[in-house]
């Protein structure tokens, strides 16, 4: 009973996961906070169908199965959202007749958005520091007295004059000129609309892509063409990614914040009581033998320490507190994670759900279920670049027979996947922007792929035009998805 | 004469009601328990494959080793479906209307344990993609006790019958390969 529960269980986050990835691949709005809010609560809502339908055969229906699931977790690029029930917070005095939920009513929902952050304090720093799945950080807080908001991606070893050139490690990271298809409506002789298929010259800012037609540049919002102004047709995202990059270390460095460790971490009373936690090494070692971008690097161990501090702290409370908004008699406890589940949870988006307290004759069920997201454009990991060549095929970056072959770029995963565009009128196409077939070697079947633990180190020592394309899809990539700290206008103007 | 003849039988019938029957009832109940071992293992191991996207000779090995513990040999037969999205790409190229199709080609036992055995009987690592699908069916090989007795008595006889059986499969959910 236990495994085929664990099974279904499986197969509803499975679905979940689904249902988020197809809206977020497929909107085009999606990177704006609210849709994202919109996409989980679909997402919540089809773990719930998925769960009642894979559980009718026990007779439970989905009213019933709500009452058995704590809550769901979705970690995201730089913070998590918990789904599970909370008190409505309404004052009386609010509360009409039209008022949707009643004061200190019991609802489930998703609760605000957690970052990953801590705090550190030493001499005259006192730091929030909030992490992402990624290097990249964001550092707020008073420096001797100053009030600070610095953002940027943390690399050891990069150099670059913002426009032109940029050297990451010794590699020469190149401009590009990026081309991908879209389709365009046209009305034929019977008034009917037909997609034609086009090749563009686009640019990626903030997470929006812009197409250039003719003289024109456009971007797509909802299946409606809207009008831009021009942008530079030659991209130089991976550039700026790695000179902006440097600044930032020269920022760090400026300021003393290397010098920042691990046990001056602080609890939210202001306490460094974390040390048994966190150890105590320097976060910022950008002069250590192993780059701070590297997966083993120290600034890595800890940021991992810090996600699943935070996660698991909220997590255990959000369980715990379960017992007071449940009927049931089953005590809802957080179940022991294992390394390798939070290693998962920790470098992936992901959705970790459970499920607790049904009676399955002998003993009550209880169980979890941690399914990660590879296709989104909310994060651009390591794994995510997949390299293009000359024979029409995209590949793993980590084949083996890649260096024999006509290397052209490096491309996000999700380029490759299918795409739908709707028409005003309500015809809905579908397209793929990128034309490459899977390789059969590493992408349909995984049978040439070298097993590599440092993917820095593996380009670094392949060099040439491999690590050349790779580390600048990577750069380029990170540049240009979106986060809420950067200013859209001074992104596009940095772009046109 | 005759009486001699009904004690006979009597006694033989006896015998069977007072020592054959209870020990069908007990070899049935062992087969219900190995049949929910097997299935669990199965399950397990499935679901294992699954959710990491790994099949390698060790966990095989363990499985195998699992359900043989139940004193039964079995055959297990499994299938990978390999998602291969190229195909439906090629046809949306030519007709962009056209919504691409999923076509899966497919690997079964003696080529997937190819693949997990090394050249020195080492295991190796199948990494399997999310959207494949892995399945796995186990059924007894050996007649158990109960399947004896009933073939003895019933004369229900035939040699692919098999009393203990468990299959479970379904759609892999992480990339084999770090990602």
């Amino acid at each position: 009973m236990q495994t085929s529960y664990d099974s279904k269980l499986n197969n509803a986050t499975y679905d979940a996961l689904k249902a988020f990835q197809l809206n977020t691949i497929n909107s085009s709005t999606s990177d704006l906070s609210n849709s994202k809010l919109r996409d989980i609560e679909a997402s919540v809502n089809s773990f719930f169908n998925s769960i009642a339908s894979n559980f009718n055969m026990a007779g439970y229906n989905k009213d019933i199965l709500t009452s058995y699931v704590p809550a769901l977790v979705y970690t995201m690029y730089d913070g998590y959202y918990i789904y599970s029930p909370y008190t409505n917070t309404l004052s009386e005095e609010d509360y009409n007749d039209e008022s949707t939920y009643k004061p200190g009513e019991r609802i489930s929902g998703l609760k605000p958005y957690i970052y990953y952050s801590s705090r550190y304090v030493k001499g005259g720093i006192d730091v929030v520091i909030s992490y992402t799945l990624d290097n990249y950080i964001t550092i707020q807080g008073t420096i001797n007295g100053n009030s600070v908001m610095e953002y940027g991606y943390l690399i050891s070893d990069c150099s670059g004059d913002g426009e032109n050139s940029a050297t990451y490690r010794g590699i020469p990271i190149g401009t590009e000129n990026l081309t991908e298809y879209g389709v365009e409506f046209q009305e034929n002789a019977n008034g009917e609309q037909i997609p034609i298929e086009k090749k563009y010259t686009y640019t990626k800012v903030n997470g929006v892509k812009y197409y250039k037609d003719g003289d024109e540049w456009f971007s797509i919002l909802n299946g409606e063409r809207y009008k831009q102004n021009d942008f530079k047709e030659i991209n130089n995202a991976a550039i700026k990614y790695y000179t902006k990059a440097a600044e930032f270390r020269k920022f760090i460095q400026d300021n003393n914040l290397d010098e920042l460790t691990t046990a001056d971490a602080v609890d939210e009373e202001g306490n460094k009581t974390l040390q048994d936690r966190f150890g105590n090494y320097k976060i910022f070692d950008f002069d250590g033998e192993i780059a701070i971008e590297e997966p083993n690097s120290n600034f890595n161990q800890h940021r991992l320490a810090v996600i699943r501090y935070s996660i698991e702290k909220n997590l255990s409370i959000a369980i715990a507190n379960y017992n007071n908004y449940t009927d049931s008699t089953a005590n809802f406890q957080m179940p022991k994670l294992s390394e390798d589940e939070w290693e998962k949870i920790t470098n992936h988006i992901s959705i970790i759900s459970f499920l607790q307290g049904l009676n399955i004759g002998g003993k009550v069920y209880n169980g979890y279920s941690i399914i990660t997201n590879t296709k989104n454009e909310e994060v651009v990991s390591e794994d995510s670049i997949y390299i293009t060549t000359a024979d029409g095929t995209y590949h793993k970056p980590t084949e083996k027979s890649l260096e024999n072959q006509a290397i052209i770029e490096g491309v996000l995963n999700i380029d490759f996947e299918r795409k739908s565009l709707t028409s005003n009128t309500g015809v809905a196409t579908y397209f793929f922007p990128k034309k490459q077939l899977g390789s059969y070697n590493s992408i349909v079947n995984q049978t040439d792929v070298e097993d590599v633990d440092n993917i820095y180190d593996y380009m670094v020592e392949k060099g040439g035009i491999l690590a050349k394309s790779y580390f600048t899809a990577l750069g380029r990539e990170r540049y240009s998805m979106y986060k809420t700290n950067n200013n859209r206008a001074e992104m596009i103007a940095e772009f046109s | 004469m005759g009486d001699t003849l009904i004690t006979i039988i009597a006694i033989a019938l006896a015998a069977i009601l007072m020592f054959v029957f209870p020990l069908m009832t007990m070899s049935d109940r062992t087969d219900d328990i190995s049949q929910l071992a097997v299935e669990t293992a199965t399950t397990e191991f499935v679901d294992d494959v699954r959710t990491t996207g790994k099949l390698t000779l060790d966990k095989y090995s363990k499985f195998v080793e699992q359900i043989s513990a139940t004193g039964n040999s079995y055959d297990v037969e499994m299938e990978v479906q390999v998602l291969d999205e190229n195909p439906g790409k090629k046809t949306t190229q030519a007709n962009s209307t056209k919504i691409g199709e999923n076509v899966y080609y497919t690997t079964y036992t003696s080529q997937i344990l190819d693949m997990i055995t090394g050249t020195n009987g080492q295991s190796k690592t199948l990494a399997l993609k999310e959207g494949d699908i892995f399945s796995v069916n186990v059924k007894n090989t050996n007649s158990t006790l109960s399947q004896q007795l009933k073939n003895f008595f019933y004369a229900v006889s035939g040699n692919d019958t098999y009393t203990i059986a468990a299959e479970h499969s379904g759609m892999v959910s992480a990339n084999g390969t770090g990602n």
